[in-house]
């Protein structure tokens, strides 16, 4: 076990909290930066998809897993970015430029859907959001002389200073840029009192309001950041799909990125990219398993949201803190190895609560 | 000579047929202890939502520092420097106890946004200033030990200290304390007893406290409010009050 003797204020502050993690990511870093010297392009783009995914993650998880308020429909935002990205490009914008407009575009719509949905919370809100996806989904269906309507979308090629990012290697470190740059934001956030006041609503908002937060303000604001990052996923997949339809962006993609942050882990930013990782590569997983299984299972036509539906509810029963929960409960056991109680983690019931004013 | 602090007029409120509060008109000057009491269903909680306007009164008008805060939306009451803990905890349950209390300093906040993206100076000097008065808060209170825990695995009475400390980090000119006792041993209400008086003379804070346990209320309390079926019955000094007729009819009956 690690016993950190703090000395100064500011060392709660840091994002690393002693010199172990700062080596352990250091060399995380490390790692993925080396990546394209032994990894063929085929990994590369999974990789670059995983990354893409956890950008995404990183914003909704900041809306569900921090704020408390549950989105089903992220997709949109996500088809947003993708097709504002796709559309300045091809009218001649630089790529940064169009990638940035792209996000803050969509974090402003972002911040309007957040308007109305303010006084609504779990299970309401869902639909809300439910609903707005399906209106995007067919605007864009509609809106041709914009989108293509289900013609689809050519996306121009990734071009910066005359260097084509196409795929591979140079696609692989703008991704891996970005995402960098979404995470320390993220964190940063996370650690000043914007980020507070999202837990502070998340845990209990009548408490919060005491305290001074506004409530109506505070849930917009966590809206818009997380639509500006999904936004900017959006931008970075539309190069990846490199062909814009309406049906990339149905419900079965909002469940998807929902069911990354709840199986990665609700409430850590570790749990997105366990996340990540798990839905970068279980599509895979499926595609291997379809040829194995027999014909009557593996050729069923909804085999693949049918898992991923199976997957989310068993994590829900089983283990709600998702893989990262699971990941830090085996650490703690090998931390506290003779002694680890398996009680330790046991969830206490509390059943004293204030009556809720609203 | 100390001078009013709050004021309420006439404060009715009703849900549907029920008068939880009626007409209720009291002061509270500053500094001093001011204590509710009355049998459950007196009104006394429906009060202090009031204050903190949680509730929308029917009729009347409460005051702070002269002005009417009848009509300030509910984020804003803690700016002006009213603070409040509830019944039953109210924490942030899956944070640690630091982490609460900062949330406490949010009305303090002086940084934007876009500052707090990219953790600017700025956002990290408000930090450690931040941390220093919370530190302060925990010292006070005698918090140190449970600093980093997280508050789902702390224990009740030291739940409702947090609560304390987490309204004390707003640095409020008033503090609402909603039975700060119920739920505590002896030994612990006997320590309310003491930090009521710190928090009264080292910061200097007003205190409004709606409790049960009279042997706490006349220890701390200058005086004493009675309420029974959302009305007054009488105000006046702890002695007064557990002597008055009408207050001893409303507890014991005829």
């Amino acid at each position: 076990m690690r016993f950190i003797f703090k000395t100064a204020y500011r060392q709660d502050i840091d994002l690393f909290k002693h010199t172990g993690q700062r080596f352990w990511y250091g060399s995380l870093l490390a790692v993925v930066l080396a990546g394209p010297l032994f990894l063929d392009s085929f990994y590369l783009g999974e990789l670059a998809l995983v990354y893409i995914y956890a950008i995404a993650g990183i914003g909704l998880m900041l809306l569900v897993g921090y704020t408390g308020l549950v989105s089903l429909g992220h997709a949109a935002f996500l088809a947003i970015g993708a097709y504002v990205h796709a559309y300045l490009l091809s009218k001649g914008w630089p790529l940064p430029l169009a990638l940035i407009t792209a996000s803050l575009f969509t974090a402003t719509v972002g911040a309007l859907v957040g308007l109305p949905t303010m006084r609504m919370t779990g299970i309401y809100l869902a639909i809300a959001t439910l609903a707005f996806a399906i209106i995007v989904e067919q605007l864009i269906a509609h809106w041709e002389s914009v989108t293509g309507g289900y013609r689809g979308m050519l996306v121009p090629d990734a071009e910066l200073f005359g260097l084509n990012l196409g795929d591979g290697r140079p696609f692989y470190y703008l991704c891996l840029l970005v995402m960098v740059a979404c995470l320390l934001s993220a964190l940063n956030i996370l650690r000043s009192p914007t980020g507070r006041a999202m837990i502070g609503i998340r845990d209990s908002e009548i408490s919060a309001q005491s305290m001074g937060i506004d409530l109506a303000r505070t849930k917009s604001i966590a809206f818009a950041i997380s639509a500006g990052f999904t936004g900017l996923a959006g931008g970075l997949f539309a190069h990846k799909l490199g062909y814009l339809a309406p049906d990339a962006f149905t419900l079965l993609t909002s469940i998807q990125l929902l069911l990354m942050v709840i199986v990665g882990g609700l409430g850590s930013m570790h749990g997105v990219f366990f996340g990540a990782i798990f839905i970068g590569l279980l599509p895979q997983g499926i595609a291997i398993m379809r040829d194995t299984l027999p014909p009557v299972i593996g050729q069923q036509p909804g085999l693949e949201p049918g898992l991923f539906g199976l997957i989310l509810v068993l994590f829900l029963i089983y283990e709600p803190l998702g893989i990262y929960g699971r990941w830090r409960k085996i650490r703690q056991f090998f931390e506290e190895f003779p002694l680890y109680r398996k009680a330790t983690h046991k969830r206490q019931k509390s059943y004293l609560r204030t009556e809720r004013v609203r | 000579m100390s001078s009013v602090l709050l004021s309420t007029r006439d404060l009715s409120l009703s849900f549907g047929g029920l008068h939880a509060v009626r007409d209720v008109t009291f002061e509270v000057e500053e500094n001093e202890v001011f204590s509710i009491i009355g049998p459950n269903g007196a009104g006394k909680t429906s009060i202090f939502n009031l204050i903190s306007r949680l509730y929308d009164a029917d009729s009347g008008n409460i005051e702070f520092e002269g002005e009417s805060i009848s009509q300030i939306p509910p984020h804003k009451i803690a700016q002006l420097g009213i603070a409040r803990t509830f019944q039953n905890s109210e924490l942030f349950e899956h944070e640690t106890v630091l982490k609460n209390m900062l949330i406490g300093r949010h009305v303090h906040r002086k940084t934007n946004l876009i500052s707090e993206l990219l953790f600017l100076p700025g956002v990290a000097k408000q930090e450690l200033q931040f941390r220093e008065i919370v530190e302060d808060v925990i010292d006070l209170l005698d918090l140190q030990t449970y600093r980093d825990q997280v508050i789902g695995n702390l224990p009740y009475g030291i739940k409702k200290m947090v609560e304390v400390a987490r309204a004390l980090c707003i640095q409020p000119k008033l503090l609402l304390l909603d039975e700060p006792s119920s739920g505590l041993n002896a030994e612990e209400t006997e320590d309310v007893a003491f930090w009521i008086e710190d928090i009264n003379q080292d910061y200097g804070t007003t205190i409004i406290m709606v409790e049960h346990d009279m042997n706490l209320v006349s220890r701390a309390s200058t005086r004493v409010m009675a309420l029974a079926d959302g009305a007054v019955l009488a105000v006046g000094s702890p002695e007064e009050i557990q002597n008055h007729p009408e207050v001893l009819r409303a507890y014991l009956g005829d």
